[in-house]
This record gives C-alpha cells, sequence and structure tokens, in this order.
C-alpha cells in the first residue's frame, strides 16, 4: 500500500527531517503541535498542522488518543512517531495498526522483547549473539569463584537485587574473589535483604558501538555499518562519529552479522540500532533501540542512503534487499548542539535564541529545529541542532566540523558547541584512542577550560579588547539615545534584562 | 577612558581606549598600542573587528554593563569590564556589608525537595532545593552565606522563573 500522508507525531529537528524525506517522496505531512511550538518549524514546514494543546509532554505529544484522532480526521495513512514520546511505545503502535494506519516503526512485539532486559537478554543468547558473560546466582563464593575462573578476570561481583552502586565488587584476580564476595554479599543482604549474587564479566574501557538495521516485513535484514558514540556523559552522547576508529571490516561484518541476527531474533521490521559494548577486539550486545536515532544523519552520510525515506517505503510494504553489501565511503562526525551550560553541570540554559549564524560550504549538513528569536522552554529536550560534517576521510571530516564550529554562532543561550570544539582538538580524539568514560575524565580534569590549538591569535586578549571597544561604544550610544530618544533593539534588549534584573 | 577587564580564567588586562574623532581611535593593550578598527555589524552585539590587521568576528552578549560574555571563532570568554571611575568606586566601598539574599527559580519548573528550613545557617554554594526542568533535575543553590529567614514554596509547586524560593538574612544580623 502506498503511503500518502504521513502524520508525524513529534516535534522540534525530528520532525522537520522527517518531513524533509516526505517532501523528497511526495508524500504529504501532517504536524500536531503543542501551545508552546505553535511558531516551531515543524508547524511551518507541514502541510497540515494540528494543535494538542498544552505544553508538556503529557499535555502534548503524549497524548496517543489525540493524536490518533488528527490521523483519521486529516486523511493520513501513516504514523512516524520519530524518537522520544510515543516512539517506543507498543501499545501506541498496536492502536496505530488497529485502527487501519501504518505504523512506522517496529511491531509491539518487537518493542516489546527488546525494551525488557532480560527477556533481550534471553533471545540474544538463544540467536547466538554475544551478551556480556554473567553466571545465574551462585550459591556461595567457592561456586562465584568457579564462575569468574571460567570467564577470566577482572570480574564484577553483582547484587541479584542490586542498585545504586550497592552490592557491587570489581574482582581483579581469583584471590580476591572470596572477601569480596563476602563484603558485597552483606551489603546486599543489609540494603536491600536479598544477599544473593551473580558474577558478570567486567568490560575494560569499553567503547559503545552501535550498528544501523534496515528490516522488511519479507524477513530480510540488512545492516549500514557502525556508528561510535563513545563520547558522552551520564549517557547523553555529545559527539558521535561513522566509522568507528576502532573498527576495520572484518570487525564490521562481524557486529553487522550479529546485529542482523538480533533483529531476525524478534521479526523486527524497520530501522533500528543494535548497540553493543566493544573492548579489545570483542563486542558483547547492549540493547537495541527499536527507533530510528538521533544520530542517524552520520549513518546516512557515509552509505548515501536515507534511512527516513527507507522507513517508509519499508512501512509501504517495499523490499531492503538490494540494499545490502554496501560499504561506508568517508567519514561523518556529528555534534549536538545543546541549550546547556557545560560549565554549570550541562544544565539546560533556557532563552530566547539570538543572533544565530549557521555554518556552510562544502561537506556540511546541518539537520535543525531552531530558528532566530525561538523560546528554548523548559518542556522538551534540550536538543536545538544536529551539525553534521562530511569528509573524505577521518580528519578532513574532523577539521570540517572544526570549521563549522567556528563558523556557528548561537546567541541567547549556552551550548554544547565550545566543549565540543575543544574535545575534537584533543589528542585522544584526533588519534580516535577513546572511550565511555573519555569525557567524564576530560572534564574533571578540566581540561575543556583550555583553548584548543586551532585559535591562531590568543583570543582571550582578543576578547577583552572587543569587551572593552563594546563598553566604549555602548556608553556612547546610550548617551546618543538618552539625547535624542533613538533607540535600537540591542539597546532596549538590555534595558529589559536590567529591569528584570531589578524586579 | 581606560578600562580593567578580568577573564573568568584569572587573567587580567588593562585597556586604554581614546577616541581619536569620527570612528578613529586608539588602543593600548597592557602598553602596548595597536591598530583597530571596530565596526558594529547589526546592533545587536555583532562586531567586525580589525586588530592589527588580524580579522575577527565577535559576538557579545552582556548580562549587565560589567559582565559580558565574548563569543569569538567557537570559543567564549566570560569577562568583567569595569571604567576606571567604576574602579576607583570599588576601590572606596572596599568590601561591602554582608548582603541579605533572595533565591530565586533559574528556570520555570516543579519543586522536587526542600532541603533547608527557617533558622538553618547556608554556606555559600550550598543546596536548598532540587528544581526539575526540561526532563533534569537542577539544584538551586545560594550565593551567599547566610541564614534561612523564610521558605516560600513546597515540595511540588510548580514555580515560573525568578520566582522567589528562600529568603536568606545576613548570617551575623540573626
Amino acid at each position: 500500500m502506498a503511503i500518502k500522508k504521513v502524520l508525524i507525531a513529534n516535534r522540534g529537528e525530528i520532525a522537520v527531517r522527517i518531513q524533509r524525506s516526505c517532501r523528497d517522496l511526495g508524500i504529504e505531512t501532517v504536524a500536531v503541535y503543542s501551545d508552546a511550538d505553535r511558531n516551531a518549524l515543524h508547524v511551518r514546514y507541514a502541510n497540515e498542522a494540528y494543535p494538542l494543546g498544552g505544553n508538556t509532554p503529557a499535555e502534548s505529544y503524549l497524548r496517543s488518543d489525540l493524536i490518533l484522532q488528527i490521523a483519521k480526521q486529516s486523511g493520513a495513512d501513516a504514523i512516524h512517531p520519530g524518537f522520544g514520546f510515543l516512539a517506543e511505545n507498543g501499545q501506541f503502535a498496536d492502536a496505530v495498526t488497529a485502527a487501519g494506519l501504518q505504523f512506522i516503526g517496529p511491531s509491539a512485539a518487537a518493542m516489546a522483547t527488546m525494551g525488557d532486559k532480560l527477556a533481550s537478554r534471553a533471545a540474544m543468547i538463544a540467536a547466538s549473539v554475544p551478551v556480556v558473560p554473567g553466571s545465574d546466582a551462585v550459591a556461595d563464593a567457592a561456586e562465584a569463584r568457579q564462575q569468574a575462573d571460567k570467564m577470566g578476570y577482572p570480574v564484577m561481583l553483582k547484587a541479584s537485587a542490586g542498585g545504586g552502586g550497592k552490592g557491587i565488587r570489581v574482582v581483579r584476580a581469583a584471590d580476591e574473589v572470596e572477601s569480596a564476595f563476602a563484603t558485597a554479599s552483606g551489603e546486599a543482604l543489609s540494603a536491600f535483604g536479598d544477599g544473593r549474587m551473580y558474577v558478570e564479566k567486567f568490560i575494560t574501557e569499553p567503547r559503545h558501538v552501535e550498528i544501523q538495521v534496515l528490516a522488511d516485513r519479507h524477513g530480510n535484514v540488512v545492516h549500514f555499518g557502525e556508528r561510535e558514540c563513545s563520547i558522552q556523559r551520564r549517557h547523553q552522547k555529545l559527539i558521535e562519529e561513522a566509522p568507528s576508529p576502532a573498527i576495520d571490516a572484518p570487525m564490521r561484518e562481524a557486529m553487522g552479522k550479529a546485529a542482523v541476527d538480533a533483529a531476525k531474533a524478534v521479526n523486527y521490521e524497520s530501522a533500528g540500532t543494535v548497540e553493543f559494548l566493544w573492548s579489545q577486539g570483542e563486542f558483547y550486545f547492549l540493547e537495541m533501540n527499536t527507533r530510528i536515532q538521533v544520530e542517524h544523519g552520520i549513518t546516512e552520510e557515509v552509505y548515501s542512503v536515507d534511512l527516513i525515506a527507507q522507513m517508509i517505503k519499508v512501512a509501504s510494504g517495499e523490499k531492503v534487499d538490494h540494499l545490502a553489501g554496501r560499504h561506508p565511503r568517508g567519514h561523518a562526525i556529528e555534534v549536538r548542539l545543546n541549550a546547556e551550560d557545560p560549565e554549570n553541570n550541562f544544565m539546560p540554559s533556557l532563552g530566547v535564541v539570538d543572533n544565530l549564524r549557521w555554518p556552510g560550504g562544502p561537506g556540511v549538513r546541518i539537520d535543525s529545529g531552531v530558528y532566530s528569536l525561538m523560546e528554548v522552554t523548559p518542556y522538551y529536550d534540550s536538543m536545538l541542532a544536529k551539525l553534521i560534517a562530511y569528509g573524505s576521510d577521518r580528519n578532513e571530516a574532523r577539521r570540517r566540523m572544526l570549521r563549522m564550529l567556528q563558523e556557528l554562532h548561537v546567541g541567547g543561550v549556552k551550548t554544547s558547541a565550545g566543549i565540543a570544539l575543544n574535545v575534537l582538538q584533543s589528542d585522544e580524539f584526533v588519534s580516535g584512542n577513546y572511550d565511555t568514560g573519555f569525557l567524564e575524565r576530560y572534564m574533571e580534569e578540566g581540561r575543556h577550560h583550555t583553548i584548543g590549538t586551532e585559535a591562531p591569535d590568543d583570543l582571550e586578549e582578543i576578547a577583552a579588547i572587543v569587551a572593552a571597544m563594546h563598553r566604549q561604544r555602548a556608553g556612547k550610544r546610550r548617551t546618543i539615545s538618552s539625547s535624542n530618544s533613538v533607540t535600537n533593539s540591542w539597546v532596549s534588549a538590555a534595558r529589559r534584562e536590567q529591569h528584570s534584573r531589578v524586579d | 577612558m581606560k578600562y580593567f577587564l578580568e577573564s573568568s580564567s584569572g587573567r587580567t588586562f588593562e585597556i586604554e581606549i581614546i577616541e581619536l574623532g569620527g570612528e578613529a581611535m586608539s588602543v593600548t593593550i597592557d602598553g602596548r598600542e595597536i591598530s583597530a578598527d571596530f565596526i558594529d555589524v547589526d546592533c545587536r552585539g555583532q562586531y567586525a573587528a580589525v586588530l592589527d590587521w588580524h580579522s575577527f568576528a565577535a559576538s557579545i552578549e552582556e548580562s549587565d554593563e560589567q559582565h559580558l560574555v565574548v563569543n569569538i571563532a567557537g570559543e567564549s570568554f566570560m569577562m568583567t569590564a569595569y571604567d576606571e571611575r567604576e574602579r576607583a568606586a570599588q576601590a572606596v566601598a572596599g568590601q561591602g556589608p554582608a548582603k541579605a539574599e533572595v533565591i530565586k527559580a533559574s528556570m520555570p519548573g516543579l519543586i522536587i525537595s526542600i532541603s533547608s528550613s527557617v533558622g538553618d545557617s547556608l554556606a555559600a554554594g550550598q543546596a536548598v532545593a532540587v528544581l526539575e526542568a526540561m526532563k533534569m533535575q537542577n539544584e538551586v543553590c545560594c550565593q551567599n552565606d547566610g541564614v534561612v529567614v523564610e521558605v516560600l514554596v513546597a515540595e511540588g509547586d510548580n514555580v515560573e522563573a525568578n520566582q522567589p524560593l528562600v529568603r536568606l538574612a545576613p548570617p551575623d544580623s540573626e
């Protein structure tokens, strides 16, 4: 069944991204929006737009009944959920299907299996996809040691009822098992009333490497290689790249095959991502994200594929087998542009976006939902845009991203751009030798405060001169504007700011 | 006019600007004279600066006259800028008396918890509440030492940006 009109149950940059693919395919789009998003780009870019009311997600983008009603009312024949909100809500997927519409994504059953840690682990073991080696509950220290000897050290002793870091010990050698077991088990008993323990392989300095898969409803699954996502902090990714500097062609094929097996094990349909921990040439299944992901764009660049368009085609019943066996070409790097303050524990930075200046030129892709004078509200995710640099090799892509971040300017809110510019110049990033602990260590050591070597001048001194000049000019302008009542937006904005501070 | 600048890194600069009529001016930084051509591009804080023939696109955001953020080539610098009159006034005032403080919500959100009650002595930087906004929980902290004299919100309250949460008196005025 050909899809002619798609309702996009999302907002921000991903809604605009989906609309773009729809336009490329000649498909009409239906937007839904909260009160706060009346002026948003995804509303303006759509063919039709319907209000959901409210501001918080619960009042707006999570109202599945209302969204389904709008879909029927508008004559849409499919719903794309984007990511977040309803994207991994099996009940919603079922409701869409029951209403006779196409849900552009996997089945509720696939979501349910992959959304459950134990169920997905069992399914992966059955499909011979490597998982982090772990035992069932062990009876005592002797059995724990037996299991640990089998896996190889280091291992983790973990409380079955564990959480919050209690009842966990890293054990680096066999003779440490007994005492570690006693203390961890005791800790778990007093904290959770349950001292049962199990043994898990400890993965040293892991990298987060994920494989993009695409599956049709005829049993074909293809993969589009890996994305390297180890530059993250508290599971919030900052920079991603494809391909990964750690993965060579044979490893890509091995991981790709495992990811395809994982998707097949749950009869997957649509685009999905299989996340692995990679360490010292071994990889282990972590989880599968049953949706399109934020960082899908870098895969699109190096595989010359439009994944959103492919999701829509798959939902119309098309096959994916002609896309098998592709190889990456060139290199792509993504930086997430979030409205947040790295100097203040990455707290969300609210305000009105001003003086917006985007980079341009060769190899530059910007997936954005932001516009000048847009208000960043507290209701939704803080991601404003994704910057993607493409180059014929890794260093060209890296240098291009440096240039993009130097050209970029976002006023009115603080963003993650500065720290990304800094990280891209670190020795670890340049060499490609980093793991998931890198960004936290980097910040703890205060290295993000140093100015990168890219800057040709003493920029701090230049900034001081500019600040002094600005004060000189602002003083002059204030005198002039008060004498002849001429105001301009900059001065009045500054005055508003001053007034609001007096309140 | 002479300006005294301090960067958040701790570096200080002394900069003298003498207007020579029209757009022309003489700029001296820490005793070294440089050529400076400085154009306000859009009256919204964007400047085109050519300093000793090095060209820069700079953007400035001011939270008040003295506190500026300067952005150049992707890098951000927090600068405090005093002119010579302000600097002299500061020297006279010395360390001002301890100030009463009203701790406000930095953004709209939901009060998850309040960790202080009337009579508590707080040290500067201590958390008084946890505010949830944008799906994240953020600590709200006081800027000065003080004693809590009033708690104006309760757990579970929705608050607006800049809404007062807690009032502090100076530590010695209890």
